[in-house]
């Protein structure tokens, strides 16, 4: 499968069709990052295995302008496993991807490790093994998949006593160090200037307290309600480990519970949140 | 074109015509008792009878049926004609005695007594067939024709039993002469509207009506009710309406039609709906006819009414006694807290047409007397002064008596006492209230309704025409209750904004618009969703662009737009945070 | 306790942010206030013009500038002056308090209802209900303000990205 994606990328780079294949190579140390191929002839840098799990989406971001007046916006191949293409689906509902630019290299995914080798929590929850969305699909599905689609981890921290979530998320979030690598690591974050790092501070200033924190991480989980499509790149990238997927999947969780079903990246379908209602939620409930 | 020779006179009939038609054209008054210009003629009665002189030969014929033809001469008030009628109307006279109709005809020919015996006195029908005529040429149920022969003869249905052959439309009794038929109605009257009598299918809604068109009921009217029969029965049936309008103004196939307007101001004055009484049983509204609302009295003393404005019972006698309750369904946190404002002052009124138009004692039993305008509480002193007696405590209870009168008890707070009179005819002030469709068209026109159910204007003091959507305005009782000079001036007042603003030649939009941040607007759309006016679309630039124009101000985009690239002038974040920190200063 | 140090500790008034919308529940508060119906004064308002520009940072903000409880109160579903402004509010509110629950903050700190502008007693009789609410709660805590205590186990040097 590998030759086949490095064969892929060779022949989009050489007739044009891309001035950029965005994928995965082996990193010095042994494991793999992601890596940006403009010379054909570096394609054989080209990997794919268990540990490609980042999200490379996020590349995506800005190169859907030119790069400076007068050029023209540039075109990519980009390797996606099933989760990154649905974050394709979310850019492409809010125009921030020319489809026209994009060559989506879909590979069909059995799941990603992690560095000690154990299925990532999320591969447990996924049930798409191909992507939905692909110019070119390589790689054969598994034939059968270890995995739920569930939300079991949101309901059992949810079981959890008040106090010990609060103090769950006091311990986690006082790590923060608000590095933001998770707001940089996500696809579904692509505003130019962040509400939580304006200069004139109208929301937070750059005191490192909990309010702060809160406030950042409260709103970008609300910010990508039914845009969210679980792939996990913030808590993969966290340098401090907080278990943002625990934070962000409850939104997740919420969306399909109580707006019929939604999931983010299937459909062409906007997020429920700026939708009229339909008349059939339970609005009634909203207060005690 | 034949002419005849008509009581001397020469008369230029038409193609086809009868003597009959052709004598009434000409303005010669012949007697009629079967004939009716829209069914065939019969000779049933021969009252028609006149002398024709043809061919030198004089003979009796009835003119209904005889042709007109060119070169006869008629004598239609000869000495053998009124002889031959004198006759006839014996026959009938021995026949129906008791029938007014005929009893006044007889009279015109000089016949006082039957001078035959007669075997039935209260017969009535003199097997004229005007009715199954009509019921098998106009109706087409032919549902009634004659039977039996010779002195049996008789109308009815087949074998004289409930047939469903007949759709209960009533023309047969209309077009009786003697009033013979009559019809037995399982439901009073047609129209819920227009209890105290009943009506042709066709009919005016009142004599004020604007315009003063008439309408066709299509649930009452035979050629419609006849379109549902699924037998097969012919769809043409009756028709009347339009064979005898002169203007040919009846088409019984307009649809309903859909006009598109593009206008700048709309009126709402859909008025009000009144509280049915039979609500609360206390009253025993609909199990007297005397006991009706003040809507129906109205109606009752209306000149143009069904007893021609005299103030009546049911049974056409005039009350002795009439009781007058307020504040029915109004002030009751039962039924509604508010005041109707209205009933007060025509409450006094009825009670004024009653003493004026008969000499019946009239009780009002009232809570508070509302005599707020302009010589109202002159009316009021008046009033009290004509012997109405103000009966100061509400009128709790009315109770149906065996012998039809009705009991109405209360409390009698001046007193001290609680009443109970007998009375012949309770009028019930009955409170008005919003029409039942009132949150459809609040939808429609993006209006909201007080907590009365009334439609909301933009402020209670300042603004009593005006909605909180530009250019809707209120006027009259849409907007609550008033009476007629409140009404005109709230009417006046809608009119004259409306006015205002279509002269003004340009419109005052919402200062609080909300305008895009080009530099933050990633062009991710969702604010374009959440414009309930489409205010907002993604330009060429692939950046959002608000129309200043359509923009009312609601600020939801601004809420939305997760880079904070949407500003609400008045209501920026910037100035909202410090509206928090301010509030929450310590 | 030090129960002799009772009395000099003042009861504890909760302030309360209540976001209204300009057309029904803002129009409400100045009809009860005209009428005398009793509500009381720790309930701050902040007047918007629709329910629908109610944002989640606005909520947030101030529960962080010191509101110990928040009220988004606007017009009922199909009346709203702007169409379907409170369709978005009726959304957002409950996703946002859902959120805040998950995070251990009480969930009656933040309420959403529907106040029209002809229902001056509702209105009077919801803030009375949600300031008693608040004061039963007490002062909001952590995460939006800073914690009075140390945040257990939160020490930096323990937890290091491989």
């Amino acid at each position: 499968m590998i030759e086949e994606l490095r064969t892929k990328a060779r022949e989009l780079l050489t007739d044009g069709t891309v001035d950029c294949v965005i994928g995965y190579e082996i990193a010095p140390r042994g494991d793999v990052r992601p890596v940006f191929i403009y010379d054909p002839a570096e394609v054989d840098r080209l990997v794919f295995n268990s540990r490609c799990d980042h999200n490379l989406v996020t590349y995506l971001n800005r190169r859907n302008k030119p790069p400076k007046r007068g050029a023209p916006v540039p075109t990519t191949g980009i390797v996606v496993k099933p989760c990154d293409a649905k974050s394709i689906q979310v850019l492409l509902n809010e125009h921030q991807v020319d489809r026209d630019k994009v060559t989506i290299i879909g590979v069909a995914c059995a799941g990603m490790v992690d560095a000690t080798g154990a299925p990532e929590t999320r591969c447990t929850h996924c049930l798409q093994r191909t992507p939905l969305l692909y110019d070119v699909l390589l790689g054969d599905p598994p034939e059968s998949v270890d995995a739920a689609d569930s939300f079991d981890d949101i309901e059992e921290f949810d079981a959890l006593p008040p106090e010990e979530r609060r103090a769950f998320w006091l311990r986690e979030l006082n790590r923060c160090i608000r590095c933001y690598a998770c707001r940089q690591a996500c696809p579904g974050c692509f505003c130019d200037v962040c509400e939580s790092e304006r200069d004139d501070s109208l929301w937070i200033g750059i005191a490192d307290d909990i309010p702060e924190k809160a406030f950042f991480h409260i709103t970008r989980a609300f910010h990508l309600a039914g845009r969210c499509v679980e792939c996990n790149a913030c808590e993969l990238v966290c340098p401090m480990g907080i278990p943002l997927s625990l934070l962000n999947r409850k939104i997740v969780e919420e969306i399909e519970h109580s707006m019929g079903g939604f999931r983010a990246g299937i459909s062409d379908e906007p997020t429920p949140l700026v939708t009229k209602l339909t008349g059939e939620e339970e609005i009634n409930e909203v207060h005690k | 074109m034949p002419t005849l020779i008509i009581d001397r006179q020469e008369v230029h009939a038409e193609e086809g015509q009868t003597v009959l038609e052709a004598a009434q054209a000409a303005g010669f008054d012949i007697p009629t008792l079967c004939y009716h210009p829209l069914l065939e003629p019969q000779g049933a009665c021969r009252m028609c009878t006149v002398e024709v002189i043809r061919g030198g030969r004089s003979r009796l014929e009835t003119s209904c049926t005889y042709p007109a033809w060119d070169g006869i001469e008629i004598k239609t008030n000869s000495p053998a004609v009124r002889e031959t009628r004198k006759a006839i109307m014996g026959l009938l006279l021995s026949r129906c005695p008791s029938a007014q109709t005929i009893q006044d005809l007889a009279l015109e020919y000089g016949v006082t007594e039957p001078p035959f015996p007669t075997e039935a006195p209260e017969e009535t029908c003199i097997l004229c067939g005007l009715c199954v005529r009509t019921c098998h040429e106009l109706v087409r149920a032919e549902a009634i024709n004659f039977s039996e022969r010779g002195v049996d003869r008789r109308i009815g249905p087949p074998f004289l039993e409930t047939t469903d052959q007949c759709i209960g439309c009533g023309a047969c009794t209309i077009m009786c002469p003697t009033g013979a038929i009559s019809n037995i109605l399982e439901k009073q009257g047609v129209y819920l509207d227009k209890p105290l009598g009943p009506t042709s299918a066709i009919y005016v809604p009142s004599l004020q009506a604007v315009p003063r068109v008439p309408v066709i009921d299509t649930d009452a009217c035979i050629r419609f009710r006849q379109n549902d029969r699924s037998d097969g029965a012919i769809a043409d049936a009756c028709g009347v309406c339009q064979l005898m309008c002169e203007a040919d103004a009846i088409d019984f196939n307009q649809q309903d039609e859909v006009i598109d307007l593009d206008v700048g101001a709309i009126i709402v004055a859909t008025g009000f709906s009144m509280w049915d009484p039979a609500l609360q049983s206390q009253y025993s509204y609909g199990k007297s006819p005397n006991i009706i609302t003040g809507l129906e009295f109205e109606r009752l003393s209306n000149a143009g009414g069904i007893s021609g404005g005299q103030i009546v019972l049911d049974n056409g006698e005039k009350p002795k006694r009439v009781a007058i309750i307020h504040c029915v369904g109004s002030r009751d946190h039962n039924a509604h807290p508010y005041c109707s404002r209205i009933c007060c002052m025509y409450s006094l009124k009825q009670a004024h047409l009653v003493r004026d138009k008969t000499d019946a004692e009239v009780f009002e039993f009232y809570m508070d007397m509302r005599a707020f305008g302009k010589a109202y509480e002159e009316f009021y002193e008046r009033v009290q002064h004509e012997g109405v007696y103000m009966v100061r405590g509400k009128g709790a209870d009315v109770e149906v008596l065996s012998d039809g009168h009705l009991r109405v008890k209360g409390e009698n707070a001046n007193l001290g006492i609680v009443m109970s009179i007998d009375v012949d005819m309770v009028i019930l002030a009955t409170a008005i209230e919003a029409q039942p469709d009132a949150n459809r068209v609040a939808s429609l026109f993006g209006l909201s309704r007080s907590a009365d159910g009334f439609f909301a204007e933009a402020h209670p003091k300042l603004r009593p025409v005006e909605t909180n959507t530009d250019g809707v305005f209120l006027a009259g009782v849409a907007q609550g209750p008033k009476d007629v000079p409140d009404t005109v001036a709230h009417a006046g007042a809608a009119a004259g904004m409306t006015l205002a603003l279509l002269d003004k030649g340009e419109v005052t939009i919402s200062p609080t618009v909300s305008y895009i941040l080009t530099r933050y607007c990633t062009g991710c759309g969702k604010c374009v969703f959440v414009c309930p006016y489409t205010a907002i679309s993604l330009g060429d630039d692939s950046k959002a662009d608000i129309n200043a124009v359509l923009c009312k101000g609601c600020g939801t985009c601004a809420a939305t737009c997760p880079s904070d690239a949407i500003r609400s002038l008045h209501f920026a974040d910037e100035q909202l945070v410090e509206q928090i920190e301010g509030v929450l200063y310590e | 306790m030090n129960e002799s140090n009772t009395a000099a500790q003042p009861a504890f008034e909760p302030k309360i942010v209540a976001f209204m919308c300009n057309w029904c529940s803002y129009a409400a508060a100045d009809s009860a206030g005209v009428a005398r119906f009793k509500s009381p004064p720790n309930v701050l308002p902040v007047r918007v013009m629709c329910s629908g520009r109610v944002s989640p940072e606005l909520i947030l903000k101030a529960f962080m500038s010191g509101a110990d409880g928040v009220m988004v109160l606007g017009c009922h579903i199909g009346d709203c002056h702007y169409d379907s402004g409170n369709h978005r509010t009726a959304k957002r509110i409950p996703l946002l308090r859902n959120l805040l629950i998950y995070m251990g903050i009480e969930p009656d700190r933040l309420r959403l209802d529907w106040v029209s502008a002809s229902e001056s007693p509702k209105f009077a009789q919801v803030t009375r209900d949600f300031v008693d609410d608040i004061r039963k709660l007490g002062p909001l805590d952590a995460p939006f303000r800073v914690p009075r205590s140390p945040v257990e186990g939160a020490a930096r040097e323990e937890v290091l990205h491989d």
